[in-house]
């Protein structure tokens, strides 16, 4: 059977229905960076054919201006390429006749174009390098400018600080900021090729394991174990999904299994996420034949408890030899919280989808939250950690996405904006 | 920090030192911890995550699942915890959300800590109060284990590092690894 075939049947079989929506790839901490930070940088007005003395003169005032600082800007700029609101302050340049607008009128319109082509803007430096008294001196004791009648016209420019991590947002900020040069690659996360392989991979099958999540927290939050919450593991490498483990949240369940009042955080290190993992772990133990309760405790809820748990936990229809989730693919109803996030980056998996962001408690997206003043966090994007992606700190990484359901009205899954997943 | 409460400190500390030897004669990640209640000890655990094949069972979970099987969860708002390397990010959350009155650790942990190692999970904004956090109390002694431990074969790793030609060192200098981003969590 084909993936979507399984997919569908799995469904099916439980009388459930696939959500419907798309994956959103979520942003990594250092694309939030990277399309938020902007700086200041000169900008001289150039003739075309002394660009590359003058390159020379800006590389002796200052020895220490760095390329990564601008590699992913064009460098020097034709009139026409420009971004129109630069257009419309650049405009005209300094070598034509200046001063009120009737005396522009008489310039011919060929001539100005003419004269358009033959100058250059050429991007010096971030400002931060050099004070605009000393560019110009620097500027005036070398060709073409030793000899110009007129001082060099020194311009400001807001920039992109850091380098694109698509086409798209090069296309973007060559409209916005400046001409961009777009390298196809991203150095801020995942190769954009990567992950649009990855979505494609997974966008028919996330609605269908979505829902499934969906009814595990719904089974388990109707025994009143836990919070409406459910996440689903499945293993993807033979190319068919087979599902390894199904687990609602269980924070609600005592020690000895019954309810207990819905009051503070309860059992944390029973949330759905932790839940599924631990049960990933026993069926490894067991494919191994290992006793699958060893070390066990009640507190960790790692027995299936619903019929949909049981009925997916008793499958033996994990690879041996396994280590942790390596391959393994995640998909939860809501966010996770930093905990269920980094316990998901322990485990080593492979890929994460989740249905519903969580702003205040979220670990995954790197969003910023708003600091209100007197220092508690109100509603914002989130608290930006993207604990999915951040390479020169944690020793794992895994693609993430979220979900934007195309039911609107789809209000099953909203919980309290402050609960932990 | 003065005498006398340091020697309160270390004492639970050396307790926590003897459940990371415990866990390295199993083979496990030498890291150890207790949780302290009104000066008495309320719970122990050490590091499970080879045994049980589950990368999440770390010394916090496992002396909590002890500690909670038999008490209320709001018993921790006044329990403070010793372990022997800094809270991971996954454990620093789990510990915020249980509301634990303070955590007191011996190395900082440079891989994936949450308490200054390498976020501050402790301290970020959050729906949850901060949590205090106390570092470097017999931080020597909790390298050395884990460099016992590196020393060794973690036979189930895939495609294991060549560990044989590893030397264990002896040496720690103040400035060497395991130590905190930012020097202001220090004790």
């Amino acid at each position: 059977m084909s993936t979507p075939e399984v997919a569908a049947s799995s469904l099916e079989q439980l009388g459930l229905v696939a959500r419907r929506g798309q994956l959103q790839p979520l942003k990594t901490k250092d694309e939030v960076r990277a399309a938020l930070e902007t700086y200041s940088a000169y900008v001289v007005e150039v003739p075309a054919k002394h660009a590359n003395a003058v390159k020379d003169v800006i590389q002796d005032a200052l020895p220490d201006l760095r390329t990564s600082d601008f590699g992913h800007l064009r460098r020097v700029v034709q009139f026409k390429f420009l971004p129109p609101h630069l257009q419309k302050t650049f405009h005209p340049p300094s070598r034509l006749p200046r001063g009120d607008e009737d005396e522009h009128s008489d310039v011919p319109e060929d001539a100005l174009a003419e004269e358009l082509d033959t100058v250059r803007f050429f991007l010096v430096s971030p400002t931060r390098y050099i004070q605009p008294a000393d560019l110009l001196l620097a500027l005036r004791k070398k060709p073409p400018f030793d000899i110009l009648p007129t001082a060099p016209r020194i311009l400001y420019v807001t920039v992109p600080a850091l380098a694109p991590t698509s086409a798209e947002q090069a296309a973007k900020w060559t409209i916005d900021y400046w001409p961009i040069a777009y390298k196809n690659t991203n150095p801020y996360g995942p190769h954009p090729s990567l992950v649009l392989r990855n979505t494609a991979d997974l966008s028919y099958e996330a609605g269908h394991w979505l829902a499934l999540a969906r009814e595990a927290g719904r089974q388990i939050s109707d025994l009143q174990l836990g919070e409406n919450i459910g996440c689903v593991i499945v293993d993807k490498t033979k190319g068919v999904s087979n599902i390894i483990a199904v687990a609602g949240d269980c924070r609600w369940r005592s020690p000895v299994g019954a309810t207990t009042p819905q009051q503070g955080q309860g059992n944390v290190m029973a949330h759905a996420v932790e839940r599924a993992i631990a049960m990933v772990a026993k069926k490894r133990l067991r494919v191994a034949n290992a006793n699958p309760d060893l070390l066990d405790r009640p507190l960790f809820c790692d027995s299936p408890f619903t019929d949909l748990e049981k009925r997916f936990f008793a499958m033996d229809n994990l690879e041996p030899h396994g280590y942790l989730c390596v391959d393994l693919d995640i998909f939860i109803t809501h966010e996770p919280c930093v905990m269920c996030s980094m316990a998901i980056l322990h485990s080593r998996f492979r890929r994460c989808v989740f249905g519903r962001r969580v702003p205040l408690t979220g670990g995954l997206a790197a969003d910023e939250a708003v600091k209100k003043g007197d220092g508690s966090i109100g509603a914002g994007n989130g608290l930006g950690h993207g604990i999915f992606w951040r390479p020169s700190e944690l020793n794992w990484k895994f693609l993430a996405w979220d979900w934007v359901d195309e039911d609107e009205n789809d209000t099953v899954l909203s919980i309290k904006d402050t609960l932990h997943i | 920090m003065d005498a006398e409460s340091r020697a309160y400190h270390e004492a639970f500390m050396r307790e926590a030192i003897a459940m990371a030897e415990l866990a390295l004669k199993s083979d496990e990640t030498p890291v150890g911890c207790v949780f302290v209640r009104d000066g008495n000890i309320i719970g122990r655990g050490g590091n499970e995550t080879n045994r049980t094949l589950n990368g999440t069972r770390h010394a916090e979970f496992v002396a909590l699942a002890s500690i909670l099987q038999s008490n209320p969860i709001t018993i921790l708002e006044e329990t403070d915890l010793y372990v022997t390397v800094e809270p991971c990010v996954m454990c620093a959350s789990m510990l915020r959300q249980y509301r634990v009155r303070a955590v007191y650790f011996g190395c900082w942990n440079e891989r994936f800590g949450g308490t200054g190692g390498v976020l501050n999970i402790h301290s970020d904004p959050s729906v949850d109060s901060p949590m205090p956090v106390f570092g470097g109390i017999f931080r020597e002694e909790a390298i050395m284990l884990l460099r016992k431990f590196y020393v060794q074969e973690n036979e189930k790793a895939p495609e294991p590092k060549q560990k044989k030609t590893r030397e264990l060192k002896t040496e720690i200098a103040p400035t060497d690894i395991h130590a905190p981003k930012d020097a202001a969590t220090k004790v």
